[in-house]
């Protein structure tokens, strides 16, 4: 893989985050699925996700940058199997609706899971290191729109925080919006 | 019936969203410095969250 391919892939994983954080926004807007704070940590670690592919397209690919991917994609898979593991016993509910007969914290395991195993595969690619320098200036509009999409996701949410928690504590199990 | 998380949680999580916003920022600004240290920064608030916060009993017996 060289590292145009290398690049075009790092686009594309910023248009992934954007659409697992777009589908929990859509859930939290159109289901009224308010974030509890360990799903808002797991959207934080979506988030988080999204800061190896930025720095790879703006530097050009490095281990680096793939390892800060890596230890969110660990953290986030660890938070969302704090949860699975509160709802395990037989008969438990789960916390929200499920989607395709899986609760949001189960498919975040998936997603974090496959994260970790993407970004191994993709590390194996050493060409893509080969040559390594500022990307500054030639990124193109579908990186550019992918960045962008990226940043208005995580901005969302910070409205939808402050809105959902105002200036005070965050509700455990939040059914409404403070602010509004 | 909905279940209910963890003792009560304060209003870190807005902070944290700006935080993390803040480090995308400043990737996609190119400011590589500045990115990797609010990545550190972010990361260990989330987890130092995490373990303040993950405090019920797991219902589980082996």
């Amino acid at each position: 893989m060289n590292r145009a391919t290398a690049i075009t892939l790092n686009v594309l994983a910023l248009y992934g985050i954007s659409l697992v954080l777009a589908v929990a926004f859509a859930a939290q807007l159109w289901l009224g699925e308010l974030p509890c704070p360990l799903c808002m940590l797991q959207r934080l670690q979506f988030a988080l996700l999204a800061v190896g592919p930025l720095l790879n397209i703006r530097f050009g690919p490095r281990p680096g940058h793939s390892a800060l991917s890596l230890l969110a994609a660990l953290a986030g898979a660890g938070f969302a199997l704090r949860q699975v593991a509160l709802h395990i016993l037989p008969g438990d509910p789960g916390y929200g609706s499920a989607l395709f007969g899986v609760h949001y914290y189960s498919w975040a395991v998936v997603a974090f899971t496959g994260a970790v195993a993407l970004i191994g595969l993709m590390l194996l690619c050493e060409r893509q290191f080969a040559a390594s320098g500022p990307e500054t200036g030639r990124i193109s509009r579908f990186a550019r729109l992918a960045i962008a999409l990226v940043l208005l996701m995580t901005a969302l949410n910070v409205l939808s925080t402050v809105l959902m928690c105002g200036f005070a504590a965050c509700p455990d199990d939040p059914t409404s919006y403070r602010l509004l | 019936m909905r279940p209910t998380y963890q003792k009560e949680t304060c209003m870190i999580f807005t902070g944290l969203f700006i935080l993390v916003l803040a480090t995308l920022a400043a990737a996609a600004a190119g400011l590589r410095r500045l990115a990797l240290a609010l990545f550190a920064v972010s990361l260990s608030v989330n987890l130092l969250t995490f373990l303040h916060h993950a405090t019920d009993v797991l219902p589980l017996s082996f």
